[in-house]
């Protein structure tokens, strides 16, 4: 931690039940080199205690903490304070857009999580699977099966970015497609292609890839969805010449 | 503004506030599109001219010398190009090929396109 | 385990999309050249209504030119449908838009498929 100190003001969405959003403003002294969670939990805990927000492992596996900062969907945990103000300036918090809001800056994901279940895919793959097949895989003993877990932490910042999500709620969304892309390669199960192949699927994709920029955990849902494509367009080719 | 997803969101379609350059491709490739698609409407109905004789459509023609119309025209020029040029990406992105590079490609593509517009303007405005 | 939850195949699967490609790719060709001939290579640029009566005798140009019709006018409404679906209609409505492009599209090809005739026949 560094030892300046940076006067903030935190502008912060409230909603409660069916209020229309309001944004409350507190100002804080800050290490800058603290996390913007830092900053919402000390509002928490000794300026007011009806601010509800979403968090858990405070290192960025957990996927809870996700929240709109200054318009850019983060992970507040791992999102030093420097980096998204400066001394005196403000840092605005949101919650994730393209989702129910249940009260301030918690969201509700219970759709998502339905339909990330309905992807099948495994949460812990061997390493070959569960890397990009464009990145460096590291393994220890390439004589040895390792596996580990996959990227995606279900934290949404994806679909909070993603435009087509905006203003269709029955869109999938780039994290349930990297999904059911990340469960057919594990598991080649022609279902999930089927259950993609629309325009709720991956063709709802506009290729704006803001997915890909806002995750915080190398899962490349942009990439996915157009693999995801590929996968499909050559089922239909292949099915087209009569060949399964 | 309401939080979940809504048809009335779709103006933020186009607000690139805080976006990177996907976004940039993704509302140009749109604002193209619909651009595109009135301008097919207008052509179909500027050719209409040609049925009722020589007459009314050379007035026409004479009509679209005028810096306004040649204005509107390189606007469709550029809306082609732009739309063409990302489409491409867009294509090749959806065949697995390059879709890694597709920050990279857009803004490639993009200065082939400027280059065109500038070629055409060239010609439109200061051409014989 | 929770199986998919049964989704209506609607609107646009890899056939409507690939479709929507392939004639975005053929746009690009066939403008190219209509775009070509018209403005640099037909003498006078086709400004004058003897010189695009002059090109429609050539017996390819109806034929290309009805092609292009026909292609740009179905890749356009496509992706515009695309966008219509992007605001997640209901079906009685995607029926609607579905009628209206369809309607709209055959009438464009119609009328001008009918004037590219015409104009061949003077």
């Amino acid at each position: 931690m560094s030892n300046e100190t940076w006067k903030i003001t935190f502008l912060v969405s409230r909603q409660k039940a069916q209020e229309s959003r309001q944004f409350q403003s507190f100002e804080m002294d800050v290490d800058p080199d603290e996390y913007v969670l830092d900053g919402i939990e000390r509002i928490w805990a000794f300026r007011d205690r009806s601010l509800t927000y979403r968090h858990a492992c405070h290192h960025s596996t957990c996927g809870a903490c996700g929240m709109v900062i200054n318009g850019v969907e983060k992970l507040t945990c791992i999102t030093p304070i420097r980096s998204v103000t400066s001394n005196g300036g403000t840092i605005k918090v949101e919650p994730l857009r393209n989702f129910p809001v249940t009260s301030d800056l918690v969201v509700d994901m219970r759709q998502f999580y339905t339909h990330l279940e309905e992807a099948r895919f495994g949460q812990v793959a061997p390493v070959e699977e569960a890397c990009l097949p464009f990145e460096k895989q590291q393994i220890a003993d390439p004589s040895s099966t390792y596996e580990r877990l996959v990227d995606c932490i279900e934290c949404g910042l994806c679909i909070s970015a993603c435009p087509s999500a905006l203003t269709s709620s029955s869109y999938l969304g780039p994290a349930i497609l990297a999904a059911a892309q990340q469960g057919y390669m594990q598991s080649k199960d022609l279902q999930l292609t089927h259950w993609v192949d629309s325009h709720d699927g991956v063709w709802g994709c506009h290729s704006a890839f803001e997915c890909s920029e806002v995750c915080p955990s190398n899962v490349e849902p942009g990439w996915r969805i157009m693999d995801m494509r590929k996968i499909i367009i050559a089922r239909r080719v292949r099915s087209f010449f009569g060949r399964t | 503004m309401t939080n979940p997803p809504s048809p009335s969101h779709f103006w933020r379609w186009f607000d690139p506030r805080n976006r990177q350059v996907g976004t940039w491709a993704y509302i140009l490739n749109r604002i193209t599109a619909l651009g595109l698609t009135l301008y097919l409407a207008l052509h179909l109905v500027a050719l209409s001219q040609l049925a009722q004789g020589a007459a009314v459509y050379d007035n026409f023609v004479a009509l679209a010398h005028n810096p306004v119309f040649k204005v509107g025209e390189m606007l469709v020029i550029a809306a082609g190009l732009i739309h063409g040029l990302n489409g491409i990406r867009i294509a090749l992105n959806s065949f697995g090929i390059g879709a890694r590079l597709q920050k990279s490609s857009f803004l490639m593509l993009m200065l082939f396109a400027l280059a065109g517009i500038g070629y055409f303007g060239f010609i439109m405005f200061f051409g014989e | 385990m929770i199986e998919n939850t049964s989704r209506p195949k609607n609107n646009e699967g890899v056939g409507l999309w690939l479709t929507k490609i392939i004639l975005g790719l053929l746009v690009i060709v066939v403008l190219g050249i209509h775009f070509i001939i018209n403005h640099a290579v037909a003498p006078g640029g086709l400004l004058t209504y003897a010189d695009v009566i002059r090109y429609y005798k050539v017996p390819i140009v109806p034929v290309m030119e009805i092609f292009f019709l026909v292609v740009v006018v179905s890749h356009s409404l496509l992706g515009f449908r695309a966008i219509l679906l992007d605001l997640n209609p209901v079906a009685g409505i995607r029926r609607a838009i579905d009628g209206i492009l369809l309607v709209a599209g055959t009438a464009a090809i119609v009328y001008g498929a009918w004037l590219v005739i015409l104009l061949a026949s003077r």
